[in-house]
């Protein structure tokens, strides 16, 4: 089965706020929502010796993805790319999905009243495009593809930066985003969990 | 192609009518904006232009539905920029479609300050405003009219110039200028050479230079320095990206910054120096260069000046003539050590001879010493230790730095706009031009200085200066030029001494100002003291997109077109691009039709300058005003035999093939005409470490005066010198004020442009005080308390960011306006302004008058709360969302 996700080069992002901003153009969010955030990790250490990189927090696109599970009308659901998605018509706004997410990665919409998150983009892949986010990346640190596929580029990428290639905190969601951090760039910070996006 | 066509002569009828109906009403609350249009056709057209947030000119491609921009992409085609767009490019649909744009022009039917407005026509508008200044002319003289000028990506830089020459008054200024980039191309272009058509040639990443690093699969560039400039932060989409792609393909980096930036955290050095001390540490780098034999002999007997004898007394080299028959100009005098004589020097070299780097000698009684000596002398006080001292840096991590500069090689200094903000300003920029000559980083494979040959497509393809307009009389009355003759290379005046004039009336009084640019009052240094002296003056004008503070304060306000809105030729390296009016809203006009119609209507009113202005056969080689902007493109585009229609259509192409573009060692090419190497556009033909010419700059004026002016009342220095900041910790400010002040940019804006973005003040709804914990806790403040700075100019507030990414004593801020506020009594600009503390006094740079927009001592305190009125939460931003507009109108052509 196909399973899409974003893989994100941390030792090239240069935290300039472009795919945060992109996404929310092409998604047309309001104003309080990101799909895509970026965050400042750091500086850590102490002055002059300091680390420093950038998070741009987005959908882990979990291969076991507890929205789903919980989701009782079926309005979350995985696509033929395995992409999450939430058909905002079958939504009733139970706010399950919102709780279940270990990332905090999805929003309640207030002015439609349904729950929202990335969409990888869907209706550009649909039409041979890329994801919003992946084409304006100033430092070409965001990458797409079939992580299920060991020929796909994401897959190679991930193969190849070994040990670099991390992943947030895995609570049997089995997140399928990787982020590439080598040591020379910065240590990766180990947290138990992660919360990106306040819910509600 | 679907396209809007500005017709000028419909456009004045139409509103002439308008005009008629005026209504009067505040900046704010959009009561001047009547009900939509209906769409007019269905298709989604995708249309190649470049953005104009900053000055990068990225590719965009531009998705337009029924003449509504409705989406913009990266143009993947654009060499530069490669598909990426920063969130400054991004944010151009809420910026063309922000609901508080300037729409039409407008008269003040209130008191200054009042904010309150009426509607007028754009032919109302012209003759009102060109009466007033033709008034104020008879009455006070051509000079007492000035203009302005400045970032938010204007394309036609020297319209403000333009239209003073033509005015004949010789003052105009931008806040930039001394502040900002001038510095720098007054002295690489000293340096290295008069290098107009070419790209490359001073090492500005934010300036579209360092070009070779685009070429970043070739792998030439070992490492690189990047001091005061931050990309990443500046330029993502073009110099941040390439400088991601060349890291990822091993480049070495030294960040030199007091802050903690993107690039710095990916540097291998990071060197945050004591703002204002960075000349300091330039001579150390020389110091040790010279002392441990790091630099490139042979590059400095054959291709620079530093051999040259010169006279101790008069500072001035000796020529060939002096000593020699026969010699000819470029005919210098060195001191051969194989015979251990004086030997005339030749261009460009003589195998027989060696010529001595340093000593002393003596010759007819006469001391001479060569350029090299003399820098070596200068550089001496600068140990390691004692830059270290004067820079709050580690002694061994200046050492690193310099050793991957000389030995990571080849290697480049990029110079960012840091070092512009203080004093030594021009110094700086020498003490960097210095270091690539004595490493003879000079067009190699891999070094930012190069003449890569752009015809001129990259700088000359865009309003002018008309100098020769400007009357020997009044060029000897511009503001501050005759002191610092370095103005004269952007043909400036400078901004204190305008304000003085407007202030006090001396030397003469000033009473008109046409100002272009976003908020004034957030870049000039001090800028109540600006507020004061506009009191004085008896007609403000002020051509913008949008009304900032400055609108406020003002008479007039024309709208202009914003880059969606507007045609412009742009280029990428080797190619041709067109920026294109996607689209047109209400009555925003062009910048450059702006400045032609005042022209017109003073020559109507009886102003010769301005009449001539518009005939070719007085303006030539320049172009002359056009009635209408097609016109204007017209005569651009004539330089590829083209109109502007048929240059647009034609875009993107190859204005001349890369291996033409791009060539290595251009000074080694052989000059058909004189049969000798070209070597370089400088008196010597060599790359001058030993300047010379600025010498003869504040004695004559030369080589930028149109007419003989009186010399500054002291030589400027040939060699860089280190001033110290005026105000620092270990002087009597200091003592008050224990704190250094810094600025610089972040990604979010350029200059004062976008604070009204609700996707981008989402982001970053304030400003913020990046202070050190030790310095946090010493004044009792935490993380995200609101903060009061005060200099001895003023205060305002921030939020406080507590990190360890700023040195110890050192805070930043960067400018910051709150466009919220600009309908209550402080018009957004008093609250976190930090150019309210900036320093407009002496001591300024002897060569460009700079003045201390960084590098000034405040003190901070815990405040009670934030400023009155501010937005902090994202949905306060709901107003600024883009709302259908009118008169957004599609023309086939
Ligand atoms: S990150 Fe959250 S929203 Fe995304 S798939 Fe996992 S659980 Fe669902
Ligand atoms: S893939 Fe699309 S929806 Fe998801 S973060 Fe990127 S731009 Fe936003
Ligand atoms: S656009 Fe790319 S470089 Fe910029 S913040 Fe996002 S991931 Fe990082
Ligand atoms: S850097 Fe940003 S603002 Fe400047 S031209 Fe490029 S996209 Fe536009």
């Amino acid at each position: 089965m196909k399973k899409t996700a974003l893989v994100i080069d941390l030792d090239r992002c240069i935290g300039c706020y472009s795919c945060e901003i992109a996404c929310k153009n092409e998604n047309k969010i309001d104003l309080g929502v990101q799909y895509n955030k970026v965050f400042t990790m750091g500086p850590t250490g102490s002055f002059p010796n300091l680390e420093m990189y950038y998070l741009p927090a987005v959908c882990q696109s979990c291969k076991n993805a507890p929205c789903v599970e919980v989701c009782p009308t079926g309005a979350s659901y995985v696509d033929k790319d395995g992409v999450i998605l939430v058909d905002s018509k079958k939504c009733i706004a139970c706010m399950s999905c919102i709780s279940a997410c270990p990332y905090g990665a999805r929003k309640f919409n207030e002015k439609q009243q349904y729950v929202e998150k990335c969409t990888m983009c869907s209706h550009l892949l649909n039409a041979g495009d890329q994801p919003a986010c992946v084409k304006v990346c100033c430092a070409k640190a965001r990458f797409f593809g079939d992580v299920n596929d060991p020929e796909s580029k994401v897959s190679k990428i991930i193969k190849e930066a070994g040990s670099a290639a991390r992943s947030l905190p895995d609570e049997g969601n089995h997140p399928a985003t990787r982020y590439i951090l080598h040591d020379k760039t910065a240590k990766w910070q180990n947290k138990k969990s992660w919360t990106f996006f306040e819910n509600i | 192609m679907q396209h809007f066509k500005l017709n000028r002569r419909d456009f004045l009828k139409a509103t002439a009518v308008a005009g008629t109906m005026a209504s009067a009403g505040s900046l704010l609350g959009g009561s001047l904006v009547p009900g939509a249009e209906a769409a007019t056709t269905d298709d989604t057209q995708i249309i190649r232009t470049n953005c104009r947030s900053c000055t990068a000119d990225c590719g965009v491609l531009a998705h337009v539905k029924n003449g509504r921009v409705v989406k913009l992409d990266g143009d993947p085609d654009f060499s530069r920029s490669e598909g990426a767009l920063c969130v400054k490019g991004l944010s151009g649909i809420q910026a063309l479609y922000h609901p508080n744009r300037l729409k039409y022009p407008l008269k003040r039917v209130g008191l200054r300050g009042e904010n309150k407005w009426k509607r007028i026509s754009w032919e109302q508008a012209i003759d009102e405003i060109a009466h007033k200044l033709m008034e104020i002319r008879a009455k006070y003289g051509a000079e007492s009219v000035f203009a302005s000028t400045g970032g938010g990506g204007n394309p036609n830089f020297n319209g403000a110039c333009r239209f003073c020459d033509t005015f004949d008054t010789p003052n105009w200024f931008e806040p930039g200028a001394a502040q900002c980039y001038m510095p720098r191309t007054l002295i690489y272009g000293m340096a290295y050479g008069d290098n107009k058509s070419y790209q490359g040639t001073d090492t500005s990443l934010g300036d579209s230079n360092g070009v070779e690093l685009y070429f970043y699969n070739e792998r030439n560039a070992k490492s690189l320095v990047m001091w005061g400039t931050a990309p990443a932060y500046s330029g993502p989409s073009q110099a941040g990206r390439v400088l991601a792609e060349n890291r990822a393909r091993g480049l070495k980096t030294v960040v030199i910054d007091p802050r903690f930036t993107p690039d710095a955290s990916k540097a291998d050095i990071w060197l945050p120096i004591r703002p204002g001390t960075d000349v300091a540490l330039g001579l150390s780098w020389v110091r040790y260069i010279i002392a441990n034999k790091l630099y490139d002999k042979d590059f400095l007997q054959r291709w620079s000046n530093l051999p040259y004898l010169v006279n101790t007394k008069t500072k001035m080299m000796l020529r060939g003539k002096e000593l020699f028959k026969n010699a000819d100009d470029k005919t210098f005098v060195v001191w051969d050590t194989k015979t251990n004589s004086a030997k005339p020097l030749p261009f460009p070299y003589d195998d027989n001879l060696d010529p001595a780097l340093d000593g002393t000698f003596t010759i007819n009684g006469e001391e001479y010493k060569t350029g090299f000596q003399l820098l070596k002398e200068r550089a001496e006080p600068w140990t390691l230790q004692a830059a270290g001292k004067e820079c709050w840096l580690e002694p061994k991590s200046i050492e690193k730095a310099i050793l991957m500069f000389a030995k990571d090689a080849p290697s480049s200094i990029a110079l960012g706009v840091a070092t512009d903000q203080t004093p030594n300003s021009t110094q700086a920029a020498q003490v960097t031009a210095v270091l690539h000559i004595l490493m003879g980083y000079f067009e190699k494979p891999g070094v930012l200085l190069q003449r890569y040959e752009d015809k001129g497509v990259g700088g000359l393809l865009r309003t002018t200066k008309l100098k020769s307009f400007l009357s020997e009389a009044q060029l000897h009355k511009r503001l501050g030029s005759v002191e610092h003759k370095g103005m004269l290379h952007w043909w400036i005046a400078q901004p204190t001494a305008i304000l003085e004039a407007m202030t006090t009336g001396k030397p003469y009084k000033l009473k008109a100002w046409l100002e272009r640019s976003g908020n004034k009052l957030g870049t000039v240094a001090n800028a109540s003291a600006w507020v004061e002296g506009m009191k004085n003056l008896d007609l403000i004008v002020h051509i913008f997109l949008y009304p900032t503070s400055f609108s406020a304060y003002s008479d007039y306000l024309l709208p202009a077109t914003e880059w969606l809105e507007s045609d412009f030729i742009t280029a990428s390296l080797n190619k041709c691009f067109s920026r294109k009016a996607v689209t047109h809203l209400y009555e925003t006009a062009n910048e450059a039709w702006i400045w032609a119609q005042i022209a017109k209507r003073c020559g109507e009113l009886g102003h010769e300058n301005c009449k001539r202005s518009f005939d070719k056969a007085q303006t030539a080689p320049e172009s002359p005003y056009y009635n209408t902007y097609e016109e204007q493109l017209d005569h651009w585009t004539s330089f590829f035999g083209m109109t502007w229609k048929e240059y647009k259509d034609k875009t993107p192409f190859e204005f001349t093939p890369m291996e033409r573009f791009r060539r290595y060692y251009v000074y080694k090419e052989i000059n058909p005409k004189t049969g000798k190497v070209k070597g370089f556009n400088t008196g010597t033909g060599k790359v001058e470490g030993y300047m010379e010419s600025l010498i003869i700059l504040g004695r004559t004026g030369q080589p930028f005066t149109t007419y003989p002016l009186p010399p500054a009342t002291k030589d400027y220095d040939p060699l860089p010198y280190y001033l110290k900041p005026s105000e620092s910790p270990d002087n009597e400010v200091g003592k008050e004020y224990p704190l250094v002040m810094t600025n610089g940019r972040l990604p979010f804006w350029h200059h004062t442009t976008l604070r009204n973005i609700p996707y981008l003040r989402e982001i970053k709804p304030y400003a913020e005080l990046w202070v050190h914990p030790a310095d946090a806790k010493k004044y009792g403040i935490s993380q995200d308390d609101w903060v009061q700075i005060e200099s001895m100019r003023g205060k305002i507030h921030a939020r406080a960011l507590v990190t360890e990414g700023i040195a110890k004593g050192v805070v930043y801020m960067e400018r910051f306006w709150n466009p919220e506020n600009l309908d209550t009594p402080t018009h957004g600009w008093q609250e976190m302004n930090v150019n309210v503390l900036s320093k407009q006094t002496a001591p300024f740079n002897d060569l460009c008058g700079t003045y201390t927009l960084r590098g000034y001592q405040v003190k901070i305190s815990k405040a009670k709360e934030a400023p009155k009125g501010i937005w902090t939460e994202p949905k306060q931003f709901e107003p600024w969302m883009p709302q259908v507009s009118d008169k957004t109108k599609t023309v086939e052509i």
